[in-house]
């Protein structure tokens, strides 16, 4: 007996042992999670597998494995500072990326790197989570009934027409059977031009018309999978979806206004500036915004008075830039392109309001809201903790934005019906005295916006 | 007799008249106004009946279906290219800055929304305006986005400034003519202009001058400057026709002062207030807030200073003045002779003598150094009258040979405007510099326009050692160049940097370093002195109280002072809104009524108003007796030999055979909404001996009557008073109710019990508290038995969360209009224009109602501001048939413009008459040009330019035609400080939700909050007896309270 229950020990132990160190090890993953977002994020991709405005970060540890280890951390700390030493590796790697410096983290302690790099590595050699990983359910779809639903119908119509028609055989049938005379047989064209038939199908015309018209009517202005074509070609896939870009990090509005903000041309800047050729359309999208802020990319440098300088010598610029990065294989055909590519940028950044390419570069907006409508992105993500993807969709999916939601009111009041307000740890929610009393007793679940008046006409409309 | 039996007929005139006859066929017995003047006469004229009506709407419906189905307008998003970082597009920042025009001064905030200013706040650290604001402030920010401002100079500015440079170097005689400025650096570089032309002068006016203060104080003191008045230290307030809550000198400060010991504890057993008098002969704003006014005419003024002065002396009083003038001035004298210290005399008068006199009496009462000082001396009034003159007479020889108009506009508000004109041609160069043309700008030659302040840089020093910063908000909109840096270009200055981007403001900043700088000791490095002044708006240095005596011979100015005139005079006088014209062009400030007569677009002429028995009040030579139907009557008026036609008013308060008329109107070369609106009154004016202006005079005849009347008299309010008393058969009786039987259609029920104003003398405090208890308690009696479950809703929506409220003090509410404009401002309030007023149509949520009280001869005045009640029993909201207004869980009664269908029924049961129709589309949100108007002639609609719609507020929906709209307790603001907190986590805070209007008050008259705080500053107003709610035996719950107006009269002296 003692034996057994102390093998049960041991192999308990046993167990458990390999399982403490691993949770030790998540911590620290956690941590170094949390100091990647903040410090590196902006720069490096979070797959740690493709570059970006720095290098992928995967297997970086191999790659300073020559060296002692005190190096990459410095490196991490100062890249500079190291370059200056002359050490070869920094030389290295500041000329292959172009020269473009690192920032500097002088405050991150040897722990805190340790994390971030333990983060790399754990996220370098995860195993991608599957197409039938955990998914939001925040999206609401709605199945459509409506083929079989019409298929049911006119077979009942159907049903019903056999049904009469034997029944009124039957009639004529008892009528021969009893002698009675019989009254001429109607044709189908009495039958289809008799007062009852006319007035059945002026009924329908008129209530299906009129069910039209109100369907018409309330989709008035909605525009619901609106998918214009943009200036330019901006892939949300490529950004949120394959480089992981955070939503807030363009649309820094979101959090702190009512508009969520298209992004000025210079938070492009903050990454295309390393990022000069695009994956998906080379030259032929990224310069517009060149073209668009005065960003000579074969220099590396903003031009001085752009806003006065010479259209023709802008134009010679940007083609020398579009034919040098050309893969073309004829001088011919990489002057071509440049003539092409050229036009394309000039057309799309100007319109009939606008002649200059330089400037402002001129979206079209998606997601229009009437006048009367007051809407603050800030209350929903920073106060409500919504999801962005709840209202916009898989955004990360879309290659083409489109509008995901309806946008409608009835859209905007259900969701206030149903979503629970996030009184917990928030102050503000205090002063109501009678739920906290309910939810602390028991006698309610939750809150919902619309218990805090969120069905109100003044919360949206003033 | 043969008759068509289906016709309809009552009486046989009927029966016979065929005109009624075929009238009875008519839908509309008489012409919809609406439709007369919106279409024109094709419209009329076309055959058209109901059912065409119908089947082309019917069409047109569908065709707009399919039309607006087709295809969506395309809507672009434009980002920065390079984003600023203090901006976030959606968020409003807020700059310091100081709104100046000539003498007029506030220390503001700017709100800017994507780098466009739209709307004025006070800035609460400035010790001269202590976070007030005035109307005029409130109102500049259209001015910036006026359309008739200068888009550009003459010529191009290289080839001014060389031709200008050209002409002053050969010139003999330069004169700078300009108004007050209050501006260290500007004056710096006026002083480098003046050194680099020998020749150059600089002749400083202002249309409303307090020349006549500067010239007495240099005569009593050797000192030509404007002390400081401390309203808030005097026990005994007495104003010689000072307007000094209106117009006078620094109305804000006074305002602010003034309040500070007018409002009543409710607590104290026997509280104290000030008791302030007023001498004049016109109800000004100043003297409808008295307690006791005195009235004397316009050429009395000086007798009555005279008479004062003898009367605390002991001596004789004379018998120039009238008896009952005389006695209430010795009762005074009397009353005040023991309270040395504790007495401020200030008096409006232009005239040397009068001014050194009342100096003599602050002198006899021992106000220097209690209730006047001199450490902090004012700069708002610097002009100097008989300068002009002599300018006038030296343009006339031809001696003038260039002159540089700085903002100023003589060739209007001078009394001798058109000699002025004349003497014009003489001048060989002139230069005008401003951001609006005016009547001068059309004599100058050259054209050199200025920024408007919230483009520009700048510093002011209102009062002595009392700094502020002037910081643009916007990029310049227009081709314009700052008048400092101008003068500074001309005289070829070595301090101003022309290569730099921003030249004037490296000269201020270098001026600041230089001079203002070395007065602190709190920083040690300038650039951070400067980033906190241009943080705060404002910087204080230390000054110290100069020694002042009396050096005038009194007895020579008492002989001096005038004999009071016989026969028929008017006074004429500066309004809120108007200025001396130089407002003129702000449709805000034309639309905001008159404290007094009530009146906008314009300047009427005031007809006085009396009871004389019977069931009728009795106006001048019984005119203006449709005045409650939009009628008034037009007369001819003649002062100077000057004789205009001008609408008549009937006005409370006027001194025996005095009428009176506002100046600044009938302005000719102004923006649309200033154009000939009114009558100019400025050729009445006239000058003393010492070529001061005085601002009344004798007429020439009795006014004419014309038999013309206007029709669109656009006064905002009817029924004036509110318990006026009289004696008729030697009983007190309330006229009110003995004249209310005749307007209108018979008796309207006991008015004035209603529980809409309380009012009590200070002695009668403990009654009138009694009272209201009283009728609370029988309201509520009356409220007990109701149909709604008031009480169900109190708990289970309005005891948690917030529950919106309001207090109102009315002794603390002064009318100055500066919350009204604020309202308009904030929440896209539209004008709708002279014709539109005089139907009722103004759109104004907040409104100031004004009622007089107590003796019909000489009444005081109350203010209510009256804006919705927001009632938690709404008498609107069960009305409506499409629920476009309704209650929230915080208390708000919601108006959703949206759903609104025009029905009105809501303003039809509305107690208070709060709400407001857009009758046309005043904002032109609509998409039919034919539903819009245009309020003053204007080409395009006022608003429907891009430029005058940048100053919309970007969270408030803009209204279209045929909505109901009302105060909405200002919810934007509501919901932005709600979101605040929950941001940041935090429960609300007391003051975080402040309402336009109350930002915009000076006096603290405005309380809003949370009903469910206990320990807000809404809780502290309303623990008081003498709180009331309007019509609350009407049971609507309303959570707007009022607090009861105390008047400190004393009955002996009236």
């Amino acid at each position: 007996m003692i034996y057994k229950s102390l093998i049960l020990r041991v192999l308990l132990l046993l167990v458990f042992l390999p399982g403490a160190t691993l949770m030790a090890q998540e911590a620290n993953i956690a941590e170094g999670n949390t100091l990647f977002k903040n410090n590196c994020a902006s720069c490096h991709n979070k797959n740690m597998k493709d570059d970006l405005t720095g290098p992928a970060l995967g297997g970086v540890e191999e790659r300073w494995a020559d060296y002692p280890q005190e190096d990459l951390y410095s490196w991490i700390r100062n890249s500079q500072a190291l370059i200056a030493t002359g050490h070869p590796r920094a030389n290295e790697l500041f000329n292959d990326w172009g020269k473009s410096v690192m920032n500097s983290f002088t405050q991150l302690s040897d722990d805190q790197i340790a994390n971030i790099l333990a983060y790399i590595d754990f996220k370098y050699n995860e195993v991608p989570a599957g197409p039938d990983g955990p998914k939001e359910d925040g999206v609401v779809s709605e199945s459509d009934n409506s083929t079989m639903f019409t298929a049911i119908v006119i077979g009942l119509i159907a049903l019903i027409l056999v049904l009469m028609r034997v029944a009124s055989k039957l009639n004529v049938m008892v009528k021969v059977e009893s002698g009675e005379e019989l009254a001429p047989e109607r044709t189908l064209f009495d039958i289809l031009t008799s007062k009852s038939m006319i007035a059945t199908f002026v009924l329908i015309a008129v209530v299906a018309g009129g069910s039209m018209m109100a369907d018409k009517a309330i989709s008035l202005g909605r525009q619901q999978g609106y998918m214009p074509d943009q200036p330019i070609k901006f892939s949300h896939a490529t950004h949120a979806g394959l480089n992981k870009v955070d939503c807030n990090y363009c649309h820094d509005g979101a959090r702190r206004s009512k508009h969520s903000v298209i992004p000025a041309a210079n938070t492009c800047m903050n990454c295309h500036k390393a990022i000069k050729k695009g994956s998906t359309y080379g030259t032929a999208e990224l310069t517009k915004i060149f073209a668009s802020v005065g960003f000579d990319p074969k220099a590396g440098t903003y031009i001085e008075d752009y806003e006065s300088m010479d259209v023709k010598e802008i134009e010679v610029l940007f083609k020398s830039w579009i034919e040098s990065q050309s893969e073309a294989d004829s001088p011919e055909k990489k002057a071509a392109q440049a003539e092409e590519e050229w036009d394309a940028i000039v057309a799309s950044l100007t319109n009939d309001r606008k002649d200059d390419f330089r400037g402002p570069i001129e979206w079209i907006r998606i997601h229009n809201l009437p006048d009367h409508v007051y809407f603050n992105h800030a209350q929903h993500v920073t106060v409500g903790k919504v999801e962005c993807e709840n209202c916009h969709g898989k955004i990360e999916e879309m290659e083409v934005v489109e509008q995901y939601s309806p946008l409608s009111m009835g859209w905007c009041i259900n969701c206030h019906r149903k979503t629970e307000v996030q009184f917990d740890g928030n102050e503000y929610y205090k002063s109501y005295e009678n739920y906290h009393n309910q939810l602390s007793n028991g006698d309610r679940e939750k809150v919902t916006v619309e218990e805090i008046g969120g069905l109100e006409c003044q919360k949206c409309h003033y | 007799m043969k008759n068509n039996n289906k016709e309809v007929w009552i009486g046989h005139n009927d029966m016979n008249n065929p005109e009624l006859q075929e009238q009875a066929k008519q839908e509309f017995v008489n012409n919809i106004p609406v439709v007369d003047s919106m279409a024109d006469e094709k419209v009329m004229e076309s055959s058209a009946n109901r059912r065409d009506f119908l089947k082309y709407l019917g069409f047109g419906l569908g065709a707009a279906t399919v039309a607006a189905s087709c295809e969506i307008p395309v809507k672009r998003a434009i980002p920065y290219v390079v984003k600023p970082d203090d901006i976030v597009p959606g968020v409003a920042s807020y700059y310091a800055s100081s709104f100046v025009r000539g003498g007029d001064f506030s220390s503001v905030l700017v709100k800017t929304r994507e780098g466009r200013p739209i709307k004025i706040e006070g800035n609460s650290l400035s010790p001269v305006s202590h976070g007030g604001t005035s109307a005029r402030a409130q109102a500049s920010v259209l001015d910036l986005y006026n359309t008739n401002r200068i888009k550009g100079p003459s010529q191009a500015w290289a080839d001014l400034d060389k031709e200008i440079m050209g002409a002053l170097a050969s010139a003999n005689n330069i004169r700078l003519v300009g108004n007050t400025n209050m501006s260290p650096s500007a004056k710096k570089a006026m002083d480098e202009f003046l050194a680099a032309y020998p020749a150059a002068k600089a002749v400083t006016y202002d249309a409303v001058s307090a020349s006549g203060i500067l010239e007495a104080n240099e005569a009593s003191f050797g000192m030509a400057t404007i002390p400081s008045y401390h309203f808030d230290k005097a026990d005994f307030i007495i104003s010689f026709g000072a307007d000094f809550l209106g117009t006078w000198i620094s109305s804000e400060e006074f305002q602010y002062g003034y309040v500070k010991n007018r409002k009543v504890d409710p607590k104290a057993e026997n509280p104290t207030m000030s008791h302030h008098t007023q001498v004049e002969s016109y109800m000004s704003l100043t003297g409808s807030n008295a307690d006791n006014r005195i009235m004397v005419r316009p050429s009395e003024q000086g007798a009555a200073i005279k008479a004062f002065y003898n009367a605390l002396k002991g001596s004789s009083m004379g018998s120039e003045l009238n008896e009952k003038a005389r006695t209430a001035l010795k009762k005074l004298a009397a009353k005040v002779k023991s309270a040395n210290g504790k007495v401020l005399v200030v008096s409006g008068s232009n005239n040397v003598a009068e001014q050194v006199v009342v100096n003599a009496i602050n002198e006899m009462l021992g106000s220097y150094g209690n209730t006047i000082t001199f450490d902090r001396a004012s700069n708002q009034r610097q002009g100097i009258d008989k300068n002009m003159l002599d300018l006038i007479a030296e343009m006339k020889s031809g001696k003038v040979d260039a002159m540089i108009v700085m903002d100023a506009n003589p060739a209007y508000d001078l009394p001798e405007a058109k000699v002025f004109a004349e003497a014009m041609a003489k001048v060989k160069t002139s230069v005008f510099m401003s951001h609006v043309p005016n009547e001068t700008a059309e004599l100058c030659k050259h054209i050199a326009p200025t920024p408007h302040y919230l483009e520009a840089w700048g510093d002011v020093e209102p009062k002595r050692g009392m700094f502020s910063i002037i910081q643009p908000t916007i990029s310049p909109l227009f081709d314009t160049r700052q008048g400092e840096e101008s003068l500074l270009v001309w005289a070829s200055s070595a301090n101003l940097d022309q290569s730099s981007e921003s030249p004037y403001y490296d000269y201020v900043k270098a001026n600041w370093e230089a001079n203002m700088f070395p007065m602190q000791n709190n920083f040690m490095s300038f650039q951070t002195f400067w980033d906190k002044t241009l943080h705060d708006g404002v910087f204080t240095a230390k000054a110290s109280e100069p020694a002042v005596s009396m050096v005038a011979d009194v007895n020579a100015y008492l002989n001096k002072i005038r004999k009071p005139g016989n026969g028929q005079e008017i006074v004429l006088f500066e309004t809120i809104a108007m200025g001396a014209g130089e407002y003129a062009d702000n449709p805000w400030l034309q639309e905001l009524p008159d404290p007094v007569s009530r009146t906008t677009w314009g300047n009427y002429f005031g007809i006085p108003i009396s009871w004389e028995g019977g069931n009728s009040m009795v106006t001048y030579k019984n005119l203006n007796q449709e005045e409650y139907k939009g009628n008034a009557d037009i007369v001819e008026v003649s002062a100077n030999g000057v004789a205009q036609n001008i609408t008549c008013i009937a006005s409370f308060g006027l001194a025996t055979d005095t009428f009176s008329a506002a100046m600044g109107a009938g302005r000719e070369v102004v923006g649309f909404a200033g154009k000939n609106v009114g009558t100019n009154s400025m050729s009445w004016l006239t000058r003393d001996e010492n070529g001061n202006v005085q601002y009344f005079n004798g007429l020439d005849a009795e006014p004419k009557t014309t038999g013309m009347v206007d029709t669109e008299f656009p006064c905002v309010q009817y029924h004036h008073t509110f318990g006026i008393t009289g004696q008729e058969d030697g009983k007190e009786i309330n006229v009110d109710e003995k004249t209310l039987m005749t307007i209108g259609e018979g008796f309207q029920g006991g008015l004035t019990d209603r529980s809409i104003i309380y009012q009590a003398n200070l002695s009668d405090v403990n009654d009138l508290k009694k009272k209201i208890a009283e009728k609370r308690a029988m309201a509520k009696h009356l409220n007990d038995a109701t149909l709604y479950p008031y009480e169900e809703y109190q708990e289970k929506y309005y005891s948690q969360g917030h529950h919106w409220g309001m207090a109102i003090d009315l002794n603390a509410c002064l009318g100055c209009g500066a919350c009204q404009v604020a309202c308009v401002a904030e929440n896209n309030v539209p004008v709708v224009g002279k014709e539109e007023v005089s139907r009722h149509h103004e759109m104004t949520w907040l409104r100031i109602d004004r009622y007089f009280f107590g003796d019909h001869e000489n009444p005081n005045t109350v203010y209510q501001p009256m804006m919705c009640q927001h009632c938690d029993n709404a008498p609107c909201e069960n009305v409506c048939p499409v629920g476009a207004t309704n209650h929230s869980s915080e208390g708000l009664n919601q108006m959703t413009y949206n759903r609104c269908i025009g029905t009105r029924y809501c303003a039809n049961n509305c107690p208070f008459k709060v709400r407001r129709l857009n009758w046309y589309d005043y904002t032109t949100a609509d998409l039919f040009g034919g539903n819009e108007i245009a309020i003053n002639g204007e080409e395009v609609p006022f608003g429907a330019d891009n430029l005058t719609r940048m100053v919309l507020n970007p969270d408030v929906t803009v209204r279209s035609r045929g909505v109901i709209e009302k105060c909405s307790f200002c919810v934007q603001r509501i919901q932005e400080g709600k979101l605040a907190a929950k941001k940041e986590g935090r429960a609300l805070r007391d003051g975080d939700v402040k309402p336009a209007c109350q930002t915009a008050c000076v006096t603290g008259a405005i309380t809003f909050g949370d009903f469910n705080d206990e320990n807000s500053a809404l809780a502290k107003a309303l623990d008081s007896e003498l709180n009331y709610l309007v019509l609350e035996e009407t049971n609507v719950q309303s959570s707007v309270h009022y607090s009861a107006k105390i008047i400190n009269r004393d009955e002996a002296i009236s």
